[in-house]
């Protein structure tokens, strides 16, 4: 995270994310990379999409939601939109590298800055079913939580 | 009304954040526009209260000065004012506090006087200010000195002052003795 915390108000940091290679159990490709953010955050911006090395044919596309053709909920975050078959991923030879930007939101109180990443196999996204899917737990990237801005007022001076 | 440190500090040139008010801060009595101020924060809200005192806060309510007008009566009135400072997010600081002494100063009335008269003691409430005017030597008031006249004499006290008028009359003139 750029820069580094800890994070105040108004502070505005650029998330990079690497994902080197995915092993997907019973062929389970990669389908989405979901973002988790505390309620800390506000005004998530993507800058760097991920690429697709040697994937399927297809490409990631944003959305802050997405419902999966078999009913699961996703977002925000990129999701990849093979044009092949549109219920599965991008094979998973990697590295993925993505970036975006998140602001800390004002508050007057220590919320939550959390920062994780998900990444879902098309199996999870119900578009691949050939035995278990990937359980793959959020990737945590960072851990902290707001510093209110300090409020130093001087003593009361009389003219 | 200023601080006699005050004064001195501005005297001397510092700036604004060289100032300091001791707690309790003294008013004069029935004062008007006294103003009060906190370093101000531009992007920060300021919300103030005024209570005791006869305290009524006449201008400036959300900035960082404020103009206050005292009531009569004397007496140390506990965090008569308060500010409480809030950030560009909405977020309110911890109250500062400041306490008030309302001083009404008073003092005997004397007089008149004739130019022979011995010298008068003057008494100024509350004790420990300085008595200033024609005729005056510390506490007292010698109408022999001060001569046949109308006179102000000032009782001071913290920046705040009060005055009695003092007549020195003609003494009667009484002509020779003559024989008929």
């Amino acid at each position: 995270m750029v820069p580094p915390g800890p994070y105040q108000p108004g502070n505005v940091v650029t998330v990079n994310y690497t994902l080197g290679d995915f092993t997907g159990i019973n062929i389970n490709w990669i389908h989405a990379f979901q973002i988790n953010l505390g309620v800390g955050w506000t005004n998530l911006t993507p800058i760097t999409t991920p690429g697709n090395p040697g994937g399927s044919t297809g490409n990631w596309v944003w959305d802050l939601q997405h419902t999966f053709t078999g009913g699961y909920n996703f977002g925000p975050g990129w999701r990849f939109n093979n044009t092949g078959n549109v219920d599965w991923g991008t094979s998973s030879s990697g590295p993925f590298i993505m970036s975006f930007q998140v602001t800390v939101g004002p508050t007057c109180t220590a919320d939550d800055l959390s920062v994780s990443m998900e990444v879902f196999d098309d199996c999870t996204t119900g578009g691949w079913a050939n035995g278990n899917c990937c359980v793959d737990p959020p990737f945590q990237i960072y851990n902290g939580v707001v510093l209110p801005d300090l409020i130093n007022t001087s003593s009361i001076y009389h003219y | 009304m200023k601080k006699f440190i005050t004064i001195l500090f501005v005297c001397i040139g510092l700036a604004t954040y060289g100032q300091t008010t001791i707690n309790p801060d003294t008013v004069c009595a029935n004062a008007t526009g006294e103003q009060y101020f906190v370093t101000n924060t531009p992007t920060s809200t300021y919300n103030w209260t005024v209570t005791g005192g006869g305290g009524t806060l006449q201008t400036g309510q959300g900035t960082d000065l404020i103009t206050v007008d005292w009531g009569g009566v004397s007496g140390l009135y506990l965090n008569a004012i308060g500010v409480i400072e809030s950030n560009a997010a909405g977020c309110p600081g911890l109250p500062v506090l400041l306490d008030i002494f309302v001083l009404d100063l008073s003092s005997n009335v004397i007089g008149p006087f004739c130019p022979g008269d011995p010298s008068a003691t003057l008494v100024g409430n509350p004790a420990g200010g300085v008595w200033a005017g024609t005729g005056v030597t510390g506490n007292n008031f010698d109408p022999a000195t001060a001569g046949v006249g109308n006179y102000v004499l000032t009782y001071s006290m913290a920046g705040c002052n009060t005055t009695i008028n003092v007549v020195v009359n003609n003494g009667p003139v009484t002509g020779p003795i003559q024989h008929f």
